[in-house]
């Protein structure tokens, strides 16, 4: 049995396996590496990076719920030139397929890191966060209007030959809509979806669990809703989505594979399973052999209606 | 310290259950790695929901290769592992976090905890008794709540005992007995851990007197530093910074902290 788990994506960018760590659950990496062989993951897309530093939300950040996870973080980060002296280093030594996650509050601050990163060794790909719930200027209003969508991705563009994937929120009635005018942006490849706006309620204070108030919700809870996204989404554009929400074994990561993504990111789970990125590489194989899948390439978008599967990019 | 210490996934078999107050239990279990942590560290523990549990050390036998894990029956995740019985195997991520470091054997210590903060204190207590004796302080809701009482008293040591109700040992909070302290040892250095309102007090007791060293409890994600949720507001070099409970942490100087 030999099972191609290879992945070809725009602009050369290929990855070993589909399964990348999620941006915001694996940090800059080497908190993980003591529980993760983070050079056999498909790809690391670290926490979201901005120009400079954010000092992120109030405690409480995370509530769990039923099968799920809400967090308010705020995208705490150190900012873009902290991260290329102290963190990109370690996952470049790691052999990490790195794909920047970068947030702003203006469409120039996207622009910013954007071509901060850009011809930086070690850095992969971009991935446009314009879909955080948890920040209060920028990042998910630009996501859940398409002009905004397409204005961020358009000043990406204009700076940058790296691979650029936009991060869609669910929070929108159509996100194909959202993915189109990102497409005509130039966006080489969707990721989707970032977390779905919730709220928790401390009983015992009488007020919202967390400090932000709102929150993200990711984890099992949110697959149906991720693989609906996802579905919509590849019918709706022409170019390659990594999907993600709740995905916790090799056999989510198939169908999200027949609903048309083309790799996926793992988050949530990590924080119960330091080691299950790993352990869904390892299953993957026998996962698509059991299911008559020959490869990765052959399951992506079998589920879609009468049509033939989204081509890769790659050529 | 901790960096140098290892911290694994463990797991490790419950060796004994036992019901030491109402609604708190303390599982003792076999680990040779986690054994190794230093007081204040904690283990995290997974239960049947999205998140682990962070649960502090009671008890560090490294001889026997066995740690004991007390907590309070607060949720879903906490009754899950309350019934844990001998035999089933905990999965655990540790030891992890910096903990409490050696006191000061020149001066003066004291140990204030409050409710199920006091477990990580009798854990510093039992590590460095060969160096210092330390005073220790309880505070509880109630009689029933005082935890590990008697668990001093076998090392020797005097204990204080504060009741919201009054029903046992002074009637009110820790701060009472901790400032009739203060005021007898100037000098001296405190660690403390409990409630956050608690700390926050101990803390403000102690400026320009003790050295206060307290033992944070946040709501916690991974629990190794990578998902920044458990974080504390500290004085950063040129403005306020969040620090890691899970890894800078769980203990602080006090006076690192903003209050």
């Amino acid at each position: 049995m030999v099972i191609d788990v290879s992945v070809s994506l725009p602009r050369g960018l290929t990855l070993k396996n589909p399964v990348i760590a999620a941006s915001g659950t694996f940090g800059f990496g080497p908190e993980y590496s003591r529980y993760v062989d983070i050079g056999a993951l498909g790809g690391v897309s670290v926490k979201g990076v901005s120009p400079e530093p954010w000092l992120g939300n109030p405690t409480p950040r995370v509530w769990e719920t039923p099968l799920g996870l809400l967090n308010s973080i705020g995208l705490q980060n150190p900012g873009m030139d902290v991260f290329l002296q102290e963190d990109l280093p370690f996952l470049r030594d790691q052999n990490a397929v790195v794909i920047v996650n970068i947030i702003g509050h203006t469409v120039d601050e996207y622009a910013q890191v954007a071509a901060r990163m850009n011809h930086e060794p070690g850095v992969a790909a971009l991935e446009v966060n314009i879909s955080c719930p948890n920040i209060k200027e920028g990042g998910m209003s630009f996501g859940q209007d398409p002009d905004q969508a397409y204005a961020v991705m358009k000043a990406v563009r204009q700076v940058t030959d790296l691979p650029v994937m936009v991060k869609l929120s669910p929070n929108v009635t159509y996100p194909g809509l959202i993915a189109q005018a990102v497409e005509a942006a130039g966006a080489d490849m969707i990721s989707a979806i970032n977390t779905l706006v919730g709220l928790a309620i401390d009983i015992k204070h009488r007020r919202p669990a967390l400090g932000g108030v709102t929150g993200g919700l990711s984890g099992p809870a949110i697959k149906p809703v991720a693989l609906r996204v996802v579905y919509e989404v590849a019918q709706s554009v022409n170019i390659p989505i990594i999907g993600m929400g709740g995905i916790a074994t090799a056999t989510d990561v198939l169908e999200f594979l027949l609903a048309g993504a083309q790799a996926v990111m793992v988050g949530t789970v990590t924080f119960q399973y330091p080691k299950r990125m790993n352990e869904i590489i390892e299953a993957l194989p026998q996962v698509l052999h059991e299911y008559g899948f020959a490869s990765v390439r052959d399951a992506v978008g079998q589920a879609l209606p009468g049509r033939a599967p989204i081509r890769g990019g790659g050529q | 310290m901790a960096d140098t210490m290892i911290s694994e996934q463990v797991l490790a078999p419950i060796v004994e259950n036992r019901a030491v107050a109402p609604d708190h239990v303390e599982l003792i279990i076999s680990s040779a790695v986690l054994s190794q942590a230093e007081p204040g560290q904690f283990a995290h523990i997974l239960t049947p929901g999205m998140l682990r549990r962070p649960v502090s050390f009671s008890r560090i036998d490294q001889e026997n290769g066995q740690v004991g894990l007390m907590f309070q029956i607060v949720g879903d995740g906490t009754r899950w592992l309350a019934e844990r019985r001998h035999g089933e195997v905990l999965d655990i991520l540790g030891p992890l976090g910096h903990g409490f470091a050696a006191p000061d054997p020149t001066k003066p210590w004291c140990l204030v905890g409050g409710g199920v903060g006091v477990p990580p204190l009798y854990a510093a207590a039992a590590r460095y008794l060969h160096r210092s004796r330390p005073d220790v302080i309880i505070g509880a809701r109630t009689a029933d709540w005082v935890l590990m009482a008697q668990d001093f008293k076998d090392l020797g040591l005097d204990v204080t005992v504060a009741t919201d109700d009054g029903t046992a040992g002074h009637a009110g909070t820790v701060m009472g007995p901790l400032e009739t302290w203060l005021q007898d040892h100037p000098d001296g250095q405190v660690f403390a851990c409990g409630p956050t309102p608690m700390l926050a007090a101990v803390s403000a007791a102690c400026e320009g007197r003790a050295t206060a060293y307290v033992a944070l409890e946040q709501r916690m994600g991974c629990g190794i530093g990578a998902c920044l949720a458990c974080v504390v507001k500290a004085h950063g070099k040129e403005h306020a910074e969040y620090r890691r409970v899970c890894t800078e942490g769980p203990v602080f100087a006090a006076k690192e902290l903003i209050w």
